[in-house]
């Protein structure tokens, strides 16, 4: 084994990593990125700076199938805000904790590896961000791309204009007397 | 192509029939501190809770079921993915392990998870029972002396093994493994005259399926019981070293509380939430628990998948989601060797099968719109049979929400590649063209010989191996160990008067099986002793 790589990534680890993770929520809280500014407006959770953070994000994971179905990137961070309907406040509080964490920049390079606001990357730079932080061997990483892209797909595709795009005809018609 | 859209569905709804008299409060209604006294009171309406109130009531005894979810009924069922999340499912389907590794799957409603599965009914193997009585102490639990309990309940919820065709997901699992020479079986299913449209997860819209919002709960409804919805069970009330109530939180719209505390009266408590949700109360109320083991020992049967493409169209989302499974490596290392684990296939809905995909970008893009012609099998590790694998612990968020802590360790990951590779060659064994496992690194392989290789290349870590489960097991350990357990085998806490524990949150470890009949079967025999004891 290369013991010059691990000792560089150990000090990459501690120099800012560990720094981030350890103070990350606290320095949210400092610059104003704390959870108590209330849901944006037409939403009914997500607040203001997480669909500025978010909303290009989940139109690089979605790709096509927002396209395919006539809709936009909007309209799939929206379904992501109906789905956290469903969530208790500790499930909501938990998502929040790691956007809070991701407003900075230092946690964005630690969790995805680009220090550059998803708003300011070009769709192929989302796309190699995408495929740079789905490849991460951090913990940290790997439960963020998984609690946020998970929940992404699972909003879109329980939409009737999503589950359409996917070859489901969709469900038989329910009459009520 | 396979198209059920047309199809009409008009039945019934029995909750909305006001002849019924049914005395159903809602907790959304609340706004006012209010008393209730009962004989007994039961938190939660799942499998433990709704045969217990019925059996109980009919035996005489007043009960007030206190539900957390909602009440909804067939009429409320219109088959929308989305709806059945946010309205039937614990945390709107979002809930998973304190890791992200993987998710869980359990029902919140009135009838609970019973409202949501996929109808699969299974004795408790013979296997577990004595692992059971040899481990921890479980006394009066053999497969002999369980058998009439699991006969009476498949009576009531009329159980049978599903007599049409498979679907054609299922049909892989049989063909897979009739190729491989591998045991294969039908699903005893607890449905009665089943439409065979593949809805059951979002529940029934025929009120085909048994659970228990068609059957124990309107019977104990039928019987003089009270049901309380939309109402948070929060904390147990204690005098001395006996249990003397519960105290509840009335929910809005939104699951918020409305302010008000009904205070429910009795001598008798149920704890019937279900894994995770009786350790929580458990743990909100401060109950005495000398030996720190309540929530601990909280096992799921950690899942794996396998997605297959093949020529013709497979239709994963239509007919009876769960029909034939195989056992073959169930016990295959024995009762406490390696990993075993039961194969089954599931349905694929474009939610869920979105979210267990995974992935980003035109990949995950074109994964899903194969969805027509994909077959998904998964894989059920029966876990807590190997010293090194104590579950998952529950924990309590700041607000009293619980959290589960399971790590991902060596013993599932192991287990996990092998049911891979299993699942990759009952696939492709069944015909299957294209195979993928649920690991973040797997791409699609074409042969069997490529997933054997591939899946040796890849690096089996937590998050990044695809888990999840929908059973939730153990947490408050039943047995006559004492440095083991805290509940006895007749379901009574160790450690208060008064205080049961009648649901699948006693099982010690998990049953390696899905789990429904083993919380009938176990409920029916000690609320039936409860009752007796009760009345004498």
């Amino acid at each position: 084994m290369d013991q010059g790589i691990n000792r560089r990534g150990f000090l990459k680890l501690s120099a800012a990593g560990s720094a981030v993770l350890a103070t990350g929520s606290g320095l949210a809280l400092l610059t104003g990125c704390s959870s108590n500014d209330g849901p944006a407006t037409g939403y009914k959770h997500f607040r203001q700076q997480d669909v500025d953070l978010l909303t290009p994000l989940v139109g690089a994971v979605l790709g096509s199938a927002l396209s395919d179905a006539g809709a936009t990137a909007e309209d799939g961070m929206k379904a992501f805000d109906d789905l956290l309907d469903g969530g208790m406040p500790g499930t909501r509080g938990a998502l929040f904790q790691v956007l809070d964490l991701m407003q900075l920049g230092a946690a964005r390079w630690y969790i995805t590896g680009s220090w550059a606001s998803f708003a300011d990357q070009s769709d192929d730079e989302l796309q190699q961000t995408l495929a740079n932080w789905s490849a991460s061997e951090r913990s940290l990483s790997r439960m963020a791309f998984k609690g946020l892209t998970q929940p992404i797909y699972m909003a879109w595709y329980v939409k009737p204009t999503g589950a359409r795009t996917t070859g489901y005809p969709g469900p038989p018609q329910k009459i009520v007397a | 192509m396979q198209d059920l859209t047309t199809l009409t569905i008009n039945v019934k709804d029995p909750w909305k029939d006001p002849a019924n008299g049914w005395d159903v409060l809602d907790g959304r209604t609340i706004t006012d501190n209010r008393t209730l006294e009962a004989d007994v009171i039961i938190v939660g309406t799942g499998a433990g809770g709704g045969v217990s109130a019925e059996i109980l009531s009919q035996r005489g005894l007043k009960v007030i079921l206190v539900e957390a979810g909602k009440l909804k009924s067939s009429d409320d069922f219109k088959l929308d993915e989305g709806a059945a999340y946010r309205d039937l499912y614990q945390e709107g389907a979002l809930r998973a392990t304190k890791d992200a590794g993987m998710t869980v799957l359990q029902g919140r409603t009135v009838g609970g998870t019973t409202v949501v599965n996929w109808t699969s009914c299974f004795r408790t193997p013979h296997e577990t029972l004595q692992y059971w009585h040899d481990e921890f102490g479980v006394q009066g639990l053999s497969r002999a002396q369980m058998d009439p309990w699991f006969q009476q309940m498949e009576t009531r919820l009329k159980v049978e093994k599903w007599a049409m065709p498979p679907n054609a997901n299922n049909d892989v699992m049989k063909r897979g493994c009739d190729n491989k020479g591998w045991h294969s079986a039908l699903i005893p299913r607890n449905v009665s005259g089943c439409w065979n449209i593949g809805y059951c997860g979002m529940g029934c819209p025929t009120n085909a399926k048994q659970s228990m919002l068609v059957t124990t709960i309107p019977g104990a409804l039928d019987h003089g019981s009270t049901l309380i919805h939309s109402a948070q069970a929060d904390t147990l009330i204690i005098e001395g070293d006996s249990v003397t109530g519960v105290r509840v939180r009335p929910l809005n719209d939104d699951k918020v509380p409305t302010g008000a505390t009904v205070t429910l009266k009795a001598k008798t408590v149920i704890a019937a939430g279900g894994g995770i949700q009786s350790p929580a109360l458990l743990m909100r109320s401060e109950a005495p628990d000398p030996n720190g083991l309540v929530g601990k020992r909280t096992f799921l049967h950690p899942t794996s998948f396998a997605f297959g493409i093949y020529d013709k169209e497979i239709a994963p989302y239509y007919g009876a989601p769960q029909s034939v499974y195989s056992d073959e490596f169930t016990f295959k290392h024995g009762v406490d060797g390696p990993a075993g684990y039961k194969m089954e296939m599931m349905p694929m809905h474009p939610g869920l099968s979105g979210a267990l995909m995974g992935g980003f970008g035109e990949r995950a893009r074109d994964e899903i719109e194969r969805l027509p012609n994909l077959a998904a099998s998964i894989a059920m590790i029966r876990d807590g049979f190997h010293d090194d694998n104590q579950g998952g612990t529950v924990e309590l968020r700041d607000n009293g929400e619980p959290l589960l802590d399971y790590p991902v360790n060596e013993y599932l990951l192991d287990g996990t590649k092998r049911a891979h590779l299993t699942m990759l060659e009952m696939q492709f064994a069944a015909g299957a063209k294209e195979v993928r496992p649920s690991h973040a690194d797997a791409g699609y392989y074409k042969s069997w010989k490529a997933a054997r290789d591939g899946v040796a290349q890849l690096d089996y870590a937590p998050v990044i191996t695809g888990l999840g489960s929908a059973h939730v097991m153990g947490g408050l350990t039943m047995g006559a160990d004492e440095s083991r357990c805290t509940v006895n085998s007749d379901g009574s806490y160790k450690h208060l008067n008064g205080l049961y524990v009648i649901d699948g949150s006693v099982f010690p470890t998990s049953i390696g099986a899905n789990p429904q009949l083993s919380i009938y079967g176990l409920s029916a025999r000690n609320a039936s002793a409860l009752a007796d004891k009760l009345k004498a």
